[in-house]
């Protein structure tokens, strides 16, 4: 048997050791920490909009600024309540998921058709249709307003969602397009050898592989449309009125602000943008480059 | 591309030539395009020729480059120009700058506990309306009830300042919030471009120890220029066309301390009902933003001559 004996010398190197992984443990959580409190900073301002929508009016008011009440719903029934609030929740989501799907459908058929033949003037479409995306709204809108009264489109759900469709087809055909361009065109060559027909080719064999960039031009045309406010305001009315232009008119009215009232809408509006990029974290970065950044953050 | 005989055959048999085929893909685009597009253009251009009123129930006047030169001899419209580049210029820097160093501390911690939520929370605002944005703070700046002016009493002993509503702190409170909105976008490029270097090279560069400097300008410059270029340039686009978050925030003004160009054109049309001068100074907006745009695709293109030799 050959005796055990501990070196005495090597466990207190060990402990030093430990005590050094354990030092730079506690780092590491600091550094985690102050990273989530940036986080959390960017997020305060909205935090403080919910806040205020589970507040009572005298506590929104209140000063100082209360951080810690006791919640209400009072103001998000009281809206619920209101006729309004429910033509605005369901005009944003009609009106959204309307344009989008179309928008993303008749693009993909022009991507496909911009990327596997060769138009005369198709990159210039290419760049116009980038350009329009690059104005500022107030300088399309003009005509468009005087084209609206002159035909009696404006507040009518066609007119809204037509527009809408036409603002989020640069963004689908740019993404798509670049998706597109990835996929070998051998693909379709095979595919025409094997029978398949053209349109079979392309919704059975083409699709799938490039399913990424559909997820990415529905999801980001929908937080644009969904934000969209400047054009509904001026084109739209009363009828086909989205969450963001009711915001911005209960900032406008004569009686002084509700601000439990636009607390509560701002909430509701909010929300499904933060699950949005939740969930769909990994598309955020090409959505945001116009499709010209791939890959996850 | 792929017109050749062989497929030219198989279309043929199926009764539709390859040529038909490809314009009944981009037709449905066209005609949105067209009626959307192009139609309102020619009307927009039509109309900077034009005297026109349609409050006043006259008939359009025609007056030639009238318009064009009236702007040209505006000295507001010359003002606004400068308000709107200050508002671009100190906007993007500072974004970029901050951007810069919240990407490298996004980046360096890669194994951040719940990172999809605290990502979520960062990025948060820029997904916002700038509407909405405005509204928000709106609320936090209001001079009685507002968080931030309560704060600045309570921490500096002034009175409660007006943020929006004097002409000397409007653009740097409206500032703040574009700050706060896009300096998420920043760092998520930032993020993105320190992502494109590949890891063997970083690995390398810490085995040689290169000082944090030399990384930067040898190892993650090189590889990850593109990404941040093209961040700055996408955020000087937009953030020329800033409408929502000053519409809601102070409207151009007070006076006119935060009256960019797409304030001012809004103005034109819908306040005015200056159709004929909004019409031109609406397409010396656009030739700008055109001009942005063919930067970008410049860069573009640069970037895959680049990549392929």
């Amino acid at each position: 048997m050959i005796p055990v004996t501990l070196d005495p010398s090597r466990d207190e190197e060990s402990q030093a050791n430990m005590r050094a992984v354990k030092r730079s443990r506690i780092r590491e959580r600091i550094k985690d920490l102050s990273v989530w409190v940036i986080a959390v900073l960017f997020f305060l301002p909205e935090l403080w909009i919910f806040l205020s929508a589970f507040k009572t009016p005298q506590q929104i008011l209140a000063v100082p600024p209360r951080w810690i009440f006791r919640p209400t719903l009072q103001g998000l029934t009281a809206m619920a309540k209101e006729g309004a609030f429910w033509t605005y929740v369901f005009n944003s989501f009609f009106i959204t998921f309307t344009a989008v799907f179309v928008a993303v459908g008749i693009s993909f058929l022009a991507a496909y058709g911009l990327s596997r033949f060769r138009f005369r003037g198709g990159d210039f479409l290419m760049f116009v249709l980038l350009s329009i995306r690059m104005v500022p709204g107030s300088a399309s809108i003009l005509p468009l307003f005087l084209m609206y009264t002159a035909l009696g489109w404006t507040n009518t759900y066609a007119g809204i969602i037509a527009f809408d469709v036409m603002f989020s087809i640069p963004f689908a055909i740019w993404i798509l397009k670049g998706y597109l361009d990835g996929v070998s065109q051998r693909f379709d060559e095979a595919a025409q050898v094997d029978g398949f027909s053209r349109w079979r080719t392309m919704f059975r064999i083409i699709l799938p592989q490039i399913l990424p960039g559909i997820v990415a031009a529905v999801i980001f045309n929908m937080i644009f449309v969904w934000n969209e406010s400047l054009f509904n305001a001026i084109l739209g009315g009363n009828t086909v009125q989205t969450i963001p232009v009711a915001l911005q008119s209960g900032l406008n009215t004569i009686n002084g602000i509700n601000w439990q009232y636009i607390a509560s809408l701002s909430f509701v509006y909010t929300v499904p943008l933060m699950a949005t990029i939740y969930f769909f974290q990994k598309y955020l970065l090409v959505g945001m480059t116009f499709g010209t950044v791939r890959g996850e953050i | 591309m792929n017109n050749d005989g062989g497929q030219r055959l198989r279309f043929m048999r199926q009764g539709l030539s390859l040529k038909a085929f490809a314009w009944i893909l981009i037709i449905p685009v066209l005609a949105f395009f067209t009626i959307w597009n192009v139609v309102p253009f020619l009307w927009l251009l039509g109309l900077s020729f034009y005297r026109y009123y349609p409050t006043f129930g006259q008939p359009p006047k025609f007056l030639g480059l009238g318009n064009y030169i009236s702007l040209m001899n505006d000295p507001n419209v010359w003002e606004r120009i400068g308000t709107t580049f200050i508002f671009m210029v100190s906007a993007v820097g500072i974004e970029t700058g901050l951007g810069l160093v919240l990407g490298f501390v996004f980046w360096s911690r890669r194994a951040l506990w719940g990172r999809r939520l605290a990502l979520t929370l960062l990025f948060s605002p820029m997904v916002l309306a700038p509407v909405a944005a405005g509204t928000f703070f709106r609320l936090i700046y209001d001079p009685l009830y507002g968080v931030v002016p309560y704060y600045i009493h309570a921490f500096f002993g002034v009175p409660k300042p007006n943020l929006l509503g004097n002409s000397h702190t409007a653009m740097l409170a409206v500032l703040a919030t574009d700050v706060w909105m896009w300096t998420p976008f920043m760092t998520m490029m930032t993020i993105a471009a320190l992502g494109a270097v590949p890891k063997a090279v970083l690995e390398a560069a810490s085995v040689d120890r290169l000082k944090f400097w030399q990384r930067v300008r040898y190892v993650m410059w090189p590889y990850g220029k593109f990404i941040l270029l093209l961040g700055v340039i996408l955020r000087t686009i937009d953030a020329f066309k800033t409408y929502g978050l000053i519409a809601a925030m102070t409207a151009g003004g007070p006076g006119n301390a935060t009256d960019v160009l797409s304030i001012t054109l809004y103005r034109e049309g819908f306040v005015s009902f200056d159709m004929g001068k909004g019409s031109a100074l609406a397409l010396f907006t656009l030739f700008i933003a055109v001009a942005f745009t063919s930067v970008y695709l410049y860069f573009l293109k640069n970037r895959e001559r680049e990549a392929i030799s």
